[in-house]
This record gives C-alpha cells, structure tokens and sequence, in this order.
C-alpha cells in the first residue's frame, strides 16, 4: 500500500504564445481527498490537469508532489501516479493483456501478468480477449485506460472525465470505486464538468475561463 | 556622444578604410589571377563570422536549457540568422574565387564541402524554428538540434579534408592558409576580420533588441 | 543499470509488436530501397561502370540508397507515438531514458533488417565485389548504428514539433553528410583492397557514434518533456 501524497500546487498560469488559458491558480489535493476541477468549456481543465501530473510545464508557478512530507521529484512521479485522460491513448494494435503488460514492465513491474488479469476484471474487461484496442468499443477503450491507471496502484489518481463513455452502470461503478480510494488514503484529482462527477469531491477549484 | 554611437561611427569609418586599403593600398598577390586576391579580404572574413556565429548560437543554446532565459534563445535565434547570412556571402564570395582561379564555381573542396554543411545547418535550425509555435517548444527543441549539430562541426573540419585529399589528389590547395605574403597583405586581412567581427557584434546586438521588444509585446501581464 | 535495460527492452518489444502488425515502416523502408535498387540494377547494371571506377561509385550508391531509405522509416517510431496519441501515457509511465533506448534499438533492428536484405542483393545485382569483407561488414555494422542514432534523436525533435513532413530529411541531412561522406570512402576502400582507409573511416564512425550516443542520451530527456 503506498503512503498518502500531497498535491500542492500554487499560482499556476499556462500561457501559449497569445493565448491565456488561465491565471494564478492554487489548490491542494490531500490524501483521503477527491479534488474536483470544474470549468466551462475551453477553461483549461484538462490543461491544469495535464500540468499538475507532470506532462505540461506551467507558464509560471509551482506544482508539488509531497510523500510523507518529502517533496518528490519529477522523475518518480511516475510511479505513483495514474492518468485517464480522453486526449491519451491506449496502443491500438495491442490488445488489453498486452498493453497492461507493456505499461507494468515499462513501470518495472515483475511478473505483473496476475496483476493485469486482477486490473482488467476490476473494470469488467475479459483478460482473454485477443482482440486489438481498435476494435473495441469506447466504452470498453475507456475501462482499459482505467485499467491501465490503477495497474501499479499508484497514491494519486488524475482523472479527467473519467466517466465519458462509460454506460450508467459503468458510471455508477466508478463512482463508488473514486470513493472507495479516497478512503483507503488515495488521492484523487477529478477534472469534470458532469454534475454526478462534480459531487465526488468536496473541494472544488473552478477555473474562470 | 555616447559611447554605442562613437562606436557605430568608429565601425563605419573602420570598414570604409578596410574597403579603400583593399583596393588601393595592398598590390594584387603572387600566384593569383588579375585581382583576384583582393575577394579574400571579404571572403575569409566572412567565413570567419559564419562560424563565429554559429559558436555564439551554440553556446547561448547550452545556456538557454541550463537557465530557461527566453534572452538566451533570442540570442541563438538572431545568431543563427546572422550566420546565415553569413555563411551564403561566405559561399557566394568563395564559388566566384573559385570561378575565376581555377574556372569552376563549384568543385567540393574542402572548405566549400564545409561550408555548405553549415549553410545546411543553419537552414535546417532556421526551417524548424518555422515549423513550431508554441515559443518554449521552439526555443528547447532548436537549442537541441544546434548543440546536435555542433557536436558533429569537429568531424567535418577536422576528419573530412585529411580523408578526403587521399581520393581526390587532384584537389586545388586552399589558399586560405597562405600566410607568407607580405606585410600590408596581412595587415589589411586583420583589419578586415577585425571590422567584419564588429559588424557582426553590431548586427547581433540590433537583432536582440528588436526580437525582445517583439517578445515584450507579446507578454500579457500573467 | 538492468532496470534501465528491462524497461528500455519493453519499449522496443512494444514497438517491434506494433510494427509487425502493421508494417507501415517496414513497407516504407523495403519499398523505397528495393524500388530504388531495381532502378538502379536495370539503368546502370553491372557493366557500365569501369573497373577502376566501381569500388567508389557502387559504394556512393549504395550509401545512398540506405540513407534514403532510412529517412522513409526510421521517424516512425516515434512519430506514431504523437499521432495516435500513446505518447503522454508513454511519458507517464516510462524514464526518459528507458524510451530513447528503446527506440534507438528499434531503430537499429529495422537498419540492420534493411541492410541483411538490402547489401546482399546490391552487390549480387551490381556485381560489387568486396575485397575486405570483414572491414565491409564491420563498416555497415557501425555505420548503421552511427546513422539510427542519430535519425533516433532527430525524429524524437520533429515528432515534438508537431508538422513532420519533410523536416525529417531536412533537419537529418546536415548531420548525417559527414557520417555518408566516411561510410562511402571506406566502403571504396574495403572494395579495393586499402585497409588503411577502412581503419581511418572505422575510426572516424565509431568517434562519430559514439559522441553522438553520448550527447543524444543527454538531450533526449530535454526533447521527450516538455
């Protein structure tokens, strides 16, 4: 079980060339914390998202990954942070074993198959399946990305809009499943603008847009 | 008068001499063909600057991913088009020496094999910086590829001419390095390299400015 | 070390598996070699060059086709990674330096598929006869690796600059022109016979590649964040 990281991040902006996208923006994610990022359209939800775990640099401001009141760095971010995200893919010509197997290996996770199988059959997906990801349905794209977040189980958990072609059930599984790792010490950080998402969490940031 | 104008003058009388001394002071050199000799108070310098320049991107790119100071890469960025610049003068210079001594523009000697390399360079460096927006993208991917491409300069300068005369043993000898001639020869060719550095020190300085207003004026206030 | 390793190993396995099912590079390399190679064969053939000329012009061919033809694939790999999207959960998940070696292994199967293929038919084709073959296999061998290293780090900046087309060629030709002008005259010289050109242009490759590696595995972290 991994110990509980903190999100911080303070008076983040993200600027490209002439365009703003947002100003001065602060927050924290405490662990045992769903942070919920809410915005109109084009608010740059998905943009601080993207910043906050590691793949963008923001314009001006800082993020910080604390773990037991270490500040971590950047390169071991990695292991213990998970992304779903609609703008970040899965291998296509790969089926769902396959990919989960890539990305436990990449993580250097030994003999990670039974963990992959345990993943998949968590978000309702057959380890069986020979199929290539492009043949699947968005919805069941959508479980394997999950899938592929929570293989390492990771102390943080970006999400953004998570439930976007899940079916109701799917949905009403997730929800339970973000609370259940909030519980457990998990942080979450939820980027949304569903209404049934949005109440995952109590701690809002919302960006002006 | 303040000193950057004194300077500005100084510079312009400097080359003005330079051009005068090229013609009238120094008596065409033994072994070339009518006044031929005369190209080389342009063309070495110019040579000279393009590599200069080239050096001057190269480090303010080392700079520029140690610090992340945009200055830095308006610095390698005004550089490299200098050197451009440079280097095609370089080149032009160079192909009508070369037409008029031994009656071919182009026969990849060399330092025109070198200088073509480096035209290559800085047009590739200059098309990439065109082919990306996002400024800080910009500015990290072409100090990699400037720092890429200097790293590979030392093979072609050095490793290039020696394996390359066992091939072609015909190749013409570079008069670059001929450094007998007499005094006022190379009197003038100092001069010369001396004013060129200053009209580069001058151009660079102009298209920093610029670029950083340029830049400035972009900023929101964040 | 060998963590390095393993997860460098999971990268270029995943792209090898990815490639094999659809071949786009693959089809890109074999197809612009072999087409040129037959051009080549039927145009000028094994009997219109003359002896003395051979070892050199046949060598100049041959290296060029092989440039070429490595330009047609070798920016795939990571190329596909931007345009499918793959590339920021690849970023989340694995070191930097894990990917450039991945990559950079990938990269080297695919040059030394083409060159097994590719080399053996040419000289079959072109009646090149090499004198020196051991120095010949030993040029292709570094020469190859000397050219995907450097075509690896080249292709992770244009995949970062986000309008590929011919930036690949044109931002790889200035750098890779000294590596060509070495791997011809040792090729001319493992053809005739001269050993001492083949050990100065061995000398100079294995310099060149081995720099390159050097300075690639420093930038490439700066390349692949952002």
């Amino acid at each position: 079980m991994a110990d509980g990281v903190r999100i911080s991040f303070t008076d983040v902006a993200k600027r490209y060339d002439l365009r703003v996208v947002f100003r001065a923006v602060s927050g924290e994610a405490m662990p045992g914390e769903v942070l919920v990022i809410t915005g109109p359209n084009g608010s740059g939800k998905s943009t601080l998202l993207a910043i906050l775990c590691g793949l963008l640099r923001p314009t001006r401001g800082t993020v910080s990954h604390v773990l037991n009141g270490d500040e971590t760095a950047r390169e071991e971010w990695r292991w213990h942070l998970g992304v779903v995200a609609p703008a970040m893919s899965v291998y296509e010509e790969l089926d769902a074993m396959e990919n989960l197997r890539f990305f436990a290996r990449v993580r250097g996770m030994d003999e990670a198959d039974q963990r992959c199988r345990e993943c998949l059959e968590l978000v309702g997906l057959e380890s069986g399946r020979r199929t290539p990801v492009r043949g699947y349905s968005t919805g069941m794209a959508q479980r394997l990305k999950i899938a592929q977040a929570l293989l390492h189980d990771p102390a943080v958990l970006f999400l953004d809009e998570p439930g976007s072609n899940l079916d109701p059930a799917g949905k009403g599984w997730l929800g339970e499943y973000v609370h259940g790792l909030a519980a457990i010490g998990k942080t979450v950080v939820l980027a949304t603008n569903d209404r049934d998402e949005m109440k995952w969490g109590q701690n809002h940031v919302t960006l002006a847009g | 008068m303040r000193v950057s104008e004194a300077l500005k003058w100084l510079l312009l009388v400097w080359l003005a001499v330079v051009i005068i001394a090229a013609f009238f002071y120094v008596r065409p050199a033994e072994g070339f063909i009518g006044e031929s000799s005369r190209i080389v108070f342009f063309h070495v310098p110019m040579a000279w600057i393009a590599v200069l320049a080239f050096l001057v991107s190269c480090i303010t790119s080392v700079m520029y991913l140690k610090r992340r100071d945009p200055k830095d890469d308006i610095r390698a960025s005004v550089s490299a088009g200098l050197g451009l610049l440079f280097a095609v003068l370089a080149t032009t210079t160079g192909a009508v020496f070369a037409r008029i001594m031994w009656n071919a523009y182009w026969n990849w000697d060399p330092r025109q094999t070198s200088i073509t390399i480096l035209l290559l360079i800085y047009a590739a460096y200059l098309a990439l910086r065109g082919a990306i927006d996002d400024p800080e993208r910009r500015a990290s991917l072409s100090a990699v590829y400037a720092i890429l491409a200097f790293v590979t300069v030392p093979f072609l300068v050095f490793v290039v001419p020696r394996i390359y005369w066992s091939l072609h043993p015909d190749t013409i000898i570079n008069t670059r390095g001929s450094n007998e001639f007499d005094s006022r020869y190379t009197q003038v060719l100092m001069a010369s390299l001396v004013g060129f550095t200053g009209l580069y020190v001058w151009l660079y300085t102009i298209g920093c400015r610029i670029e950083s207003i340029r830049q400035r004026r972009r900023q929101e206030v964040l | 070390m060998s963590r390095l390793l393993v997860e460098a190993l999971a990268v270029a396995a995943k792209d090898l598996r990815t490639e094999f099912r659809t071949r786009v590079a693959l089809n890109a390399l074999g197809l612009f070699a072999l087409t040129v190679l037959a051009a080549v064969s039927y145009t000028v053939g094994p009997y219109r060059i003359t002896a003395e000329d051979r070892p050199f012009l046949l060598a100049v061919l041959l290296w060029i086709v092989i440039f070429f033809a490595a330009l047609a694939g070798l920016d795939r790999s990571f190329v596909k990674e931007e345009e499918s999207h793959t590339a920021p959960l690849l970023r989340l998940a694995a070191s930097p330096t894990a990917v450039w070696l991945g990559k950079l292994g990938f990269n080297l199967i695919l040059i030394y598929f083409l060159m097994a293929i590719l080399v053996p038919l040419y000289c079959i084709l072109m009646g090149y006869k090499i004198l020196l073959v051991g120095g010949f296999v030993l040029i292709l061998v570094f020469g190859g690796y000397a050219l995907a290293v450097i075509t690896t780090i080249v292709a992770a900046i244009i995949a970062r600059a986000l309008t590929r087309g011919a930036l690949f060629s044109v931002l790889s030709l200035p750098l890779l022109l000294p590596l060509l002008i070495f791997l011809i005259q040792g090729t001319a010289g493992a053809a005739d016979g001269t050993a001492e050109t083949v050990a100065n242009t061995l000398r100079a490759v294995l310099s060149m590649g081995g720099v390159m590696t050097i300075v690639s595995a420093m930038l490439f972290p700066v390349v692949w964040a952002d």
